[in-house]
């Protein structure tokens, strides 16, 4: 069925320049990279527009390339999921790790890639959540006086005042640098199903340093699909200020002062999630209260 | 576009819409609907096939993905030898998918017995992609080992006997 209809043109560009001069030729092309999201949208196939153009960036050699050094590693934007994991398991944070793991099936993450994972359109995967803790950037390239431009770019500047990520039009993630921590507290939790529920899950990553009470660097992020990444330094900072272990007192305060931030940025999220996200929060703040409690008095 | 590829075998060259999902060109174009879902988006798993002997959902494949690939549906596949590995890991341990996502299970656990993936948390990673609830996770797991096993005796029998 559909055959003739409206068969979108594929290029393959086999290197960056080729994709600069395709991207120059046919500037609304649509990026392709493991199509695990592009084809599970229900109004994937048949393509609605005519003349379509797309870009395949599976032939682009220098996207999937993997490079480390003692400080960082940095993946091409190619690089899928399960590439990430056999390459840098031993080495890459817990946090980043955990993320990939919830999407479980290596059917997907055999395809999966980081480029894309960042890039989804009007939907936010878990990523970019989990990136912002680790201090991750991006390399985005994109056309600026009809030449292909390189930026790197912290992920917290990838995001809009929606909380959405936002490439520059014509813009492509070519590379992601991760750094390696040794923060000894990181957690990320997934609850509820994103591509089938978007509306009713939450994900949430958290990295830290607990030295004795107090938690050095903390970072936390939340992502609701639907509507974007809730990441705040002031909440960071309201992690930084408090002394662990949290009484049910503290406890109520700050998931009452991380709500009126969430809600102040995504009015309408679901009593499911919010029910879900406050589950998360408690869960964080038990394992900070257990790590605080179990760690020897004589350090204390 | 015309797509070349090797679809059970056989070498084909078809006129495809080049993002046309693999799931539907093998049901509308090869006629294999007995087989394949096509679910658009609601994630059941019962779409699997091997290209180039690795397991991949078909609804996930463009067309432009599969030129000069080979692609080996459940229809071809019940026939190898490897089928019959997993069959006998099936009646060792006594347990047999549904008949709906017999096809997609049988395609997964060849899969993972032929990369030797003995690992439980793994071997049920791999299946969170099928929903259907028939198979219990200890099953699966001991079916894959059983499959290894079955394999590997088939594997050291072959060349004494050649
Ligand atoms: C069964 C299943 C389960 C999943 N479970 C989860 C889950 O639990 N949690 C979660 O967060 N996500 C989940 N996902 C979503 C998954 O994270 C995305 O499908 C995946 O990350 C997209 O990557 P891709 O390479 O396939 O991108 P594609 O589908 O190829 O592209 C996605 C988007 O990004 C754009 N794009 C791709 N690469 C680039 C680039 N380099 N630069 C700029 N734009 C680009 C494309 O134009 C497109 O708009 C799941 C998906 C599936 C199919
Ligand atoms: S048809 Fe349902 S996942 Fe492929």
């Amino acid at each position: 069925m559909y055959e003739g209809l409206s068969s979108p043109n594929i290029h393959t560009p086999s290197n960056l320049s080729e994709y600069a001069s395709t991207i120059l030729h046919y500037p609304s092309s649509t990026l392709w990279a493991g199509g695990t999201f592009i084809m599970t949208r229900p109004e994937a196939y048949p393509s609605r527009t005519m003349n379509a153009e797309i870009i395949y960036l599976g032939n682009i050699e220098e996207l999937h390339r993997f490079q480390r050094n003692d400080r960082s590693a940095e993946f091409g934007a190619m690089v899928t999921l399960d590439g990430i994991l056999s390459t840098g398991k031993a080495v890459l944070p817990r946090v980043l790790i955990d993320n990939i793991q919830t999407i479980g099936s290596r059917l997907i993450t055999r395809r999966a890639t980081v480029g894309g994972t960042i890039s989804t359109k009007d939907f936010t995967t878990s990523f970019p959540g989990t990136l912002i803790t680790l201090d991750a950037s991006a390399e985005v390239r994109f056309i600026r006086k009809r030449r292909l431009h390189s930026r790197w770019m912290p992920i917290t500047r990838l995001l809009d005042k929606a909380g959405r990520i936002a490439i520059p039009q014509q813009g492509m993630i070519s590379r992601v640098r991760i750094a390696f921590t040794d923060k000894n507290c990181q957690y990320f939790d997934e609850v509820g199903s994103f591509m089938l529920d978007p509306e009713n899950s939450v994900a949430a990553a958290f990295t830290a340093t607990l030295d004795q009470d107090i938690l050095i660097n903390p970072k936390i992020a939340f992502t609701y699909p639907t509507h974007g990444v809730c990441y705040s330094r002031d909440i960071d900072s309201i992690f930084s200020s408090l002394r662990f272990p949290l009484d049910d007192a503290e406890f109520s305060t700050l998931e009452q002062m991380i709500f009126t931030f969430v809600e102040s940025s995504f009015q309408d999220i679901s009593p499911l999630q919010r029910t879900r996200t406050s589950g998360i929060i408690r869960k964080i703040v038990d394992d900070l209260n257990e790590k605080a409690l179990t760690i020897s008095p004589e350090s204390r | 576009m015309k797509i070349d590829c090797t679809i059970d075998g056989k070498t084909l060259t078809l006129s495809l819409n080049s993002d046309k999902p693999l799931s539907l060109i093998l049901r509308e174009n090869m006629g294999e609907d007995s087989a394949l879902n096509h679910c658009s988006g609601r994630m059941c798993g019962l779409c699997t096939v091997l290209v180039d002997g690795k397991a991949m959902l078909a609804c996930m494949v463009p067309a432009f993905e599969i030129r000069g690939r080979n692609v080996t549906t459940f229809a071809s596949f019940r026939k190898t030898r490897n089928m019959k590995d997993i069959e006998k890991a099936y009646e060792s341990v006594g347990r047999y998918p549904c008949s709906e996502c017999f096809p997609s299970r049988s395609l997964i656990f060849e899969s993972l017995i032929d990369e030797g993936i003995t690992d439980p948390e793994e071997i049920l990673k791999e299946f969170t992609i099928v929903k259907c609830p028939c198979m219990d996770p200890d099953d699966a797991v001991n079916i894959v080992r059983r499959g290894i096993e079955i394999r590997r005796k088939r594997n050291v029998r072959r060349p004494q006997l050649t």
